[in-house]
């Protein structure tokens, strides 16, 4: 078994001619990160910045100006290591006139699925992505959710090592995007390696275990989530009945040892968070 | 290469689908059915030729021009469908490669031509028949010797019109390989199209004995190889009426060009594309 990254990439450089005088503009400069096998990797920055570039370049629906580029050993997005790879595009657009089961099964047979495993295939795919019972309806009918939902079901669909998921959570309402979350976990927990962008940087910080940072078509951080976030030289106590006596007195013993305490604030907890306890069922369902 | 073959067939599945729920081609095919129908009430406007030829004229005349312009427009449409709602981003991301998805695509476009040249032909075929076997138990009494029809002939002549529009397919999505716009493709393709209809033409001053410079001589020579002879499909009058003056081996010959224009034009295509960038 192949225990190199799943994604490495090296130097890569992207140009675009725009207008008929051919004028370049870069769109990816200089890149290079490595993504481990089995981990959650978020490629995060502002629209523009050349992520959904990156992310087509490493599938080979763009070809690089310069860089490399390799995918789960293979030096290029071949179509062996696509047959191990699942996509889901940001913002996609599947036929119409399919059923949400048809085009699972299209993908499926297409990425290779064996005939006699596709019935299973697909109803694994649609029930971790909670389309059973929408699978039959015509996917010109289905709301946003349940299109990020369909995405994300034939992307998995012939079980890829590899999942690649570009804002999967676009135009999705929070309880649909914590559902999104809990399946990026699920794949996680099946030893999957994903690669995520998404501008939901509260659930980038949760589900992801190294981060990417790219502006202006240049990385500009990348390194483990607790290494990036974690501010070393700061602490937070949280205490319970906290009196104003006992507050003194802690900051008397803290400045004893060189400490000084910057602020005592009450935990909050996330809008996010607040919004998913009130709300609980999706409107999708 | 089995695997191949199954994505391939998976993509001309989903075209094939996406192709005829569309209405334009019912809408086209509902038009040519008319027009073949037609025919037979508009039969004494035969302009002196036989009451048969001038209905065969007729429907021929409706498969040809209505098959090119659903040929040019659905293979352009189909294709850029795929780019302009990002479903090919979603394919091509798929183990598919360029030539499996351009190849898919023809199939799919090349079957609903099928379905539709063949549908006309059957009606045709039917509207024919009915008026020789009336035309015939006439001129029987009349001492005279009846019409000729051959079904198979005609049926030849639907299959070697499949091919013509299998080749003015490839041609297109050759074109809309390289192309931005549906518009352009459609434009080109159908200059392309016109300039296969006369290519006989540059084929006859080459064979003709004259004054012609080297330069025009080389360019009616290249034009002669690149662009496809599409005249040479159109021999259904003498398929069907008049089966005895087809040269031997003209039908095979037209069929081979055609497979032969396709699979080029398909390669060719296919190699545009790979450099495409979705």
């Amino acid at each position: 078994m192949n225990t190199g990254p799943a994604i490495a990439v090296k130097g890569l450089t992207k140009d675009f001619r725009i207008g008929l005088r051919g004028l370049k503009l870069r769109a990816v400069d200089n890149v290079s990160f490595e993504i481990p096998r089995g981990q959650v990797f978020g490629l995060l920055g502002p629209n523009g910045c050349g992520k959904s570039t990156t992310l087509k370049i490493i599938l080979g629906l763009v070809s690089p100006t310069a860089g490399e580029v390799s995918i789960l050993g293979f030096p290029f997005a071949t179509t062996a290591a696509r047959s191990r790879t699942g996509f889901l595009p940001e913002a996609p657009y599947f036929h119409k006139f399919l059923t949400g089961r048809e085009l699972v099964a299209y993908c499926a047979r297409l990425s290779g699925v064996k005939p006699e495993s596709v019935n299973p295939a697909v109803e694994e795919a649609l029930a971790l992505t909670a389309m059973t019972e929408a699978g039959d309806r015509t996917i010109g009918t289905y709301s946003k959710g349940m299109l990020q939902r369909i995405g994300l079901a034939q992307a998995i669909v012939h079980d890829p090592e590899l999942v690649i998921l570009d804002e999967p959570t676009a135009g999705v309402d929070p309880v649909g995007s914590a559902a999104i979350g809990q399946m990026i976990k699920a794949m996680k927990a099946k030893g999957k390696t994903i690669v995520l962008c998404s501008h939901l940087l509260g659930q980038v910080e949760q589900v992801c275990d190294r981060i990417a940072i790219m502006d202006r078509g240049k990385l500009v951080l990348e390194g483990r989530v607790d290494d990036v976030l974690t501010r070393r030289d700061q602490t937070i106590i949280t205490v319970e009945n906290l009196t104003p006596e006992a507050r003194r007195a802690a900051e008397e013993v803290l400045a004893q040892h060189g400490a000084r305490v910057t602020s005592f604030t009450h935990p909050r907890r996330s809008l996010d968070d607040l919004f998913r306890e009130l709300v609980t069922g999706s409107r999708d369902a | 290469m089995k695997a191949s073959l199954t994505r391939i067939s998976w993509m001309t599945r989903l075209t094939f689908l996406e192709a005829i729920r569309q209405r334009f081609f019912a809408f086209l095919i509902l038009l040519s059915a008319a027009l073949v129908l037609s025919s037979v009430s508009l039969r004494f406007l035969d302009f002196g030729h036989g009451e048969l030829k001038f209905v065969c004229d007729f429907g021929f005349g409706g498969m040809f021009l209505f098959g090119s312009v659903l040929a040019v427009v659905m293979s352009a449409q189909l294709f850029f469908a795929e780019m302009d709602n990002r479903t090919a981003l979603t394919l091509l991301a798929k183990p598919v490669s360029r030539t499996e998805f351009l190849v898919g695509k023809f199939m799919g476009v090349w079957l609903v031509l099928g379905v539709f040249i063949f549908t006309l032909s059957t009606l045709l075929g039917i509207i024919l028949w009915a008026r020789c076997q009336e035309l015939t138990v006439a001129a029987i009494e009349a001492g005279k010797a009846p019409p000729e029809l051959s079904i198979t002939g005609l049926f030849s002549y639907t299959g070697m019109q499949w091919a013509r529009l299998g080749v003015v397919a490839a041609m297109i999505l050759m074109v809309a390989s390289l192309a931005r716009t549906f518009l352009f493709t459609v434009i080109v393709g159908s200059m392309l199209v016109v300039a296969g209809q006369l290519q006989w033409l540059a084929q006859e001053t080459l064979l003709k004995p004259g004054d012609l410079n080297i330069f025009s001589k080389l360019l009616l020579t290249v034009s002669t190889y690149i662009i496809p002879n599409l005249q040479q499909f159109n021999i259904g009058d003498a398929l069907t009426l008049d089966h005895g003056s087809v040269a031997d081996g003209a039908v095979t010959l037209a069929l081979f060009s055609g497979i032969c224009y396709i699979v080029v034009f398909l390669f060719i295509g296919s190699l545009m594309f790979r450099q495409r960038e979705i």
